[in-house]
């Protein structure tokens, strides 16, 4: 019997029976051809929650995913810190341009940090969703990981120097980016959001060490983790194979991976670990989706079910020059392969 | 007074092992015995970033440690630069700009290239971050070039590159174009018409050292 978006994500979470695997993006999945259809673009769609909440649909009407997830950038907790942002234009998206914090500083915690900035858009946009399809489809919440928060809001080179020189340092801004990032996944959860997708794409291999994530990444993801009453996805670019297990034992309800992850590893280690943490993932967001054409998007993700992925994801943000065509064909492709 | 092989010894374990003082402290002495300034360089410091390379590649360092030896490079290179630029041709290995992509603030990559090619000799024009496509245009105008590296770190705005390929190329075609970063490969270069890609900084570095000898050719 088929089932609702819901049913088949909740389901896939907690490694039960389904009628197939859901599709989802657990990264932005904002395109120009969605923008187009939809009639809401970037930037009007990254300051205004109506709008936002109207091109995060696309995922659900245009993409047939299993989840809609907004934000499209990765700037609102830094930005409410107080960082300086770059605007992307009608293509792009903002960016943290200045970081308002040099380590050695004391960071002062917004008492008001919920109507900073563009948070209060962001909600809104939640709140829509979940009003508009929150019967149909998961709504997922992104918020951004407690490592990769710390490197927005101070200068990122000397941070990764100081990680590995004087990791004590560094403490006070990881603790703040959990905090800032638990305090908006609350907030998004009472906004209606059924899962919270985190980002932590400074937490990867490409950038730090296994024992700096073991340091200071991984013990605040699990702090937040625990705080959380909803199921919590954590996603980070990049190498991971060494560090796989740690991230598992934060608690998460799934890990989202990029290509480069050996997932056939990953589960051999999961299993003499008795952990059963399923994994998500991982078309090539640039050389399949965006570069590729239907066919190699449906090898792809052919190749992707074969693993062993319990949900199939890009795996990482979707480029906004993608074709929708290549977006379908993941879920035309998981429905054939059922 | 130390022998010369001890003084690279230092220049280069200074490096890997990221002691600032202990790459100084060398250079220094490199100088005062009259140690030639670029068998320094490239016996001391260069074979010191090359085992750091060789260390990256291997997982055994991160990019932390690669920042660190960075630094410890510099702090060496910034003393023996100067002596090495007093020879006839000023060891100017090729001129190169540098930049990351209008939209993307993710440098660090880009830094570590830079570093490979500062430490190679090669005269880098670092426009840092964030660089509008008309300012590699008007750089490499200005400058004559012979190699423009894009750099960028996401799937968003990678999309500008071939746009800078084009007029870049328009403006002079001779000029060769290498790109790097994490969302780019080596067909994406072949399509937009770059002349590389660059998958780390060891590769770019020898890349471009090819590139540059074949235009020296023509």
């Amino acid at each position: 019997m088929e089932m609702t978006s819901r049913e088949r994500f909740m389901a896939a979470l907690k490694g039960e029976e389904a009628d197939r695997l859901p599709v989802i993006s657990v990264c932005q999945h904002a395109t120009y051809e969605q923008m187009e259809k939809l009639g809401s673009y970037w930037p009007d769609a990254l300051y205004d929650g109506k709008l936002m909440a109207k091109l995060a649909g696309g995922a659900y009407s245009i993409l047939g995913f299993d989840a809609v997830r907004v934000p499209f950038c990765q700037t609102h907790e830094a930005e409410a810190f107080g960082a300086g942002l770059k605007d992307g234009g009608k293509q792009g998206l903002p960016s943290v341009k200045t970081h308002p914090y040099k380590i050695g500083d004391t960071v002062d915690f917004p008492e008001d940090f919920l109507e900073r900035g563009r948070i209060p858009k962001l909600l809104e946009a939640i709140r829509i969703l979940k009003d508009t399809l929150g019967d149909k489809v998961i709504i997922m919440g992104g918020i951004i990981g407690p490592f990769s928060i710390a490197g927005q809001i101070l200068e990122v080179t000397t941070m990764l120097m100081e990680a590995y020189k004087r990791p004590e340092n560094l403490i006070h801004y990881v603790e703040m980016g959990e905090k800032a990032g638990t305090m908006l996944a609350k907030a998004m959860i009472e906004a209606g959001a059924d899962v919270i997708a985190v980002e932590d794409m400074m937490a990867s291999l490409d950038m730090i060490s296994p024992d700096i994530y073991r340091k200071l990444a991984q013990p605040y993801s699990k702090k937040q983790v625990e705080a959380l009453d909803a199921p919590v996805i954590i996603h980070i670019c990049g190498k991971l194979d060494r560090i796989v297990v740690d991230i598992a034992n934060t608690g998460c309800a799934a890990i989202s991976v990029e290509p480069v992850v050996n997932v056939p590893g990953a589960f051999e280690k999961f299993k003499a670990e008795g952990i059963t943490t399923p994994l998500i993932g991982a078309v090539d967001p640039v050389n399949s989706l965006f570069q590729g054409d239907v066919a190699k998007v449906r090898e792809e993700t052919a190749q992707c079910i074969a693993k062993g992925f319990a949900m199939i994801s890009p795996g990482c943000a979707v480029p906004p020059a993608t074709k929708t065509e290549n977006l379908t064909a993941i879920v035309d492709t998981v429905k054939e392969e059922n | 007074m130390s022998s010369e092989q001890e003084i690279l010894n230092r220049l280069r374990d200074g490096v890997v092992e990221y002691e600032n003082d202990m790459v100084i402290n060398a250079a220094n002495e490199a100088l005062e015995t009259g140690l030639d300034a670029e068998k320094a360089i490239f016996d001391g410091l260069v074979a010191g970033i090359e085992e750091i390379g060789r260390l990256y590649e291997l997982e055994e360092i991160f990019v932390p440690e690669m920042l660190l030896a960075a630094d410890a490079m510099y702090a060496g290179l910034n003393i023996l630069k100067p002596h090495m630029e007093k020879k006839a041709d000023g060891g100017v290995r090729g001129h190169v700009i540098m930049g990351v992509v209008q939209g993307d603030v993710h440098d660090i990559g880009k830094n570590i290239v830079k570093m490979m090619f500062d430490v190679a000799g090669f005269e880098v024009h670092d426009l840092g971050r964030d660089v509008p496509l008309e300012d590699f245009i008007e750089e490499q105008l200005n400058t004559n070039s012979d190699l423009v590296c894009l750099s960028a770190m996401m799937t968003t705005t990678m999309v500008g590159m071939p746009d800078i390929i084009r007029k870049l190329k328009e403006k002079n075609p001779k000029v060769k174009i290498m790109i790097g970063g994490a969302p780019v490969n080596e067909n994406l270069a072949e399509q937009w018409g770059a002349d590389g890609y660059a998958k780390d900084a060891n590769n770019a570095l020898k890349d471009a050292i090819n590139m540059v000898a074949s235009l020296r050719n023509l």
